[in-house]
């Protein structure tokens, strides 16, 4: 049988433990637990909403569709801003390292607010116009994005490697920092090569 | 000569008149761009702080959308040179903006009130909680100490059997 100080110490041990169990309620108002990793999501799917079939050859007057999507997982509703851009195979695409997005001024953009947890996806359509090809280079005059045209005189030069006049389609994301106020180059970027070939 | 000399003199007045005017006028549509820019940031903001507040935001994050399609159409119009569309999309985005704030505003605070109201309660459940199983405790305690003492003064002594001799 045990002893008397012994009934006492169970008693006091439960006494202690339904004492933390009623309080724990007002315990969460007080303390808070680390929340899980905080990141976004960037991404751009093929026509048929899968990680497939990008558009690779591409001519002019001819439309082509991809999908861009952005998932938020920084545990509040975000701010973000996503730039399309468009390149050619010299111009500076974003440095990761150096957290600084690419200097090419923005064609279109998205402004999007997401809650927690939540994705957004739109579709993203294009077409060249006013493309010509002389002394191994092609010029792209105008790229439409989504119904809007934007003149861009873009040059590519042959790239002998590759065979073929390669050009970028990429996508900057860029966040709200409530706490300076400014929207920052969230260090995210994901792009398509595309290569421009002769409309016959 | 003079005709001539007064139709050049005219015809520069005309072109840095348009140049002046067409100045403002880009002024003004990148400041209106900014203004809807900083009454966006703003409504966010204060969006932000109903949801930390506790409220449900989603009807408010969808007009945001609303809004900021508004401006990304303004800047890419301005981009393009089109002022009219530039102006009229930040106009949009400028009244739902606006719009949101206060929506906003009304819902945080109301958030804030439920929260405060909650709190208190939790406190109140948290204290009264504690005090009842305290006290049960004791009542428990109570009655089995007796219990425990008449257990132990009905038990029989035992002799110890392997006591040396």
């Amino acid at each position: 049988m045990l002893r008397i100080e012994d009934y006492k110490a169970i008693f006091a041990a439960v006494g202690l433990i339904g004492v933390l169990l009623s309080a724990s309620p007002s315990l969460g108002l007080v303390l808070h637990l680390p929340s899980g990793e905080k990141f976004s999501e960037l991404w751009i799917l093929g026509p048929s909403r899968m990680a497939e079939g990008y558009p690779f050859n591409v001519k002019a007057e001819e439309g082509y569709l991809v999908y861009v999507g952005v998932g938020n997982h920084m545990g509040s509703s975000v701010f973000y801003v996503v730039y399309v851009k468009f390149r050619n195979q010299d111009e500076p695409l974003p440095n990761v390292t150096a957290r600084t997005p690419s200097p090419l001024e923005p064609l279109y953009e998205y402004r999007i607010f997401l809650e927690n947890g939540k994705s957004w996806e739109a579709p993203l359509t294009f077409s060249f116009s006013d493309v010509s090809f002389f002394e191994n280079r092609s010029l792209v005059g105008i790229i439409k994005i989504n119904d809007v045209t934007f003149h861009v005189d873009k040059l590519a030069s042959w790239n002998v490697n590759g065979t073929g006049y390669y050009y970028q389609l990429f996508i900057e994301l860029w966040i709200y920092n409530v706490e300076v106020e400014i929207t920052q180059f969230h260090n995210r970027f994901v792009g398509i090569w595309l290569n421009m070939t002769v409309s016959l | 000569m003079r005709i001539l000399f007064a139709s050049i003199l005219c015809l520069f007045l005309v072109l840095a008149l348009t140049t002046v005017c067409m100045a403002t006028s880009e002024d003004e549509v990148t400041s209106k761009i900014s203004e809807a820019n900083n009454a966006l940031r703003e409504a966010f903001k204060t969006v932000l702080e109903a949801e930390e507040a506790g409220a449900n935001v989603s009807g408010l994050v969808a007009k945001l959308n609303e809004a900021g399609g508004f401006l990304s159409e303004a800047e890419m119009a301005y981009r393009n040179g089109d002022l009219d569309k530039a102006v009229s999309e930040t106009a949009k985005c400028l009244t739902i903006a606006n719009g949101i704030l206060g929506d906003a505003l009304a819902l945080k605070s109301s958030a804030l009130e439920d929260a405060q109201i909650m709190r208190t309660h939790t406190l109140l459940f948290s204290f009264a909680g504690a005090v009842v199983s305290v006290v049960g405790l004791f009542l428990v305690w109570v009655r089995f100490k007796p219990f425990y003492v008449r257990k132990l003064l009905k038990m029989k002594p035992e002799v110890a059997s392997n006591a040396k001799d």
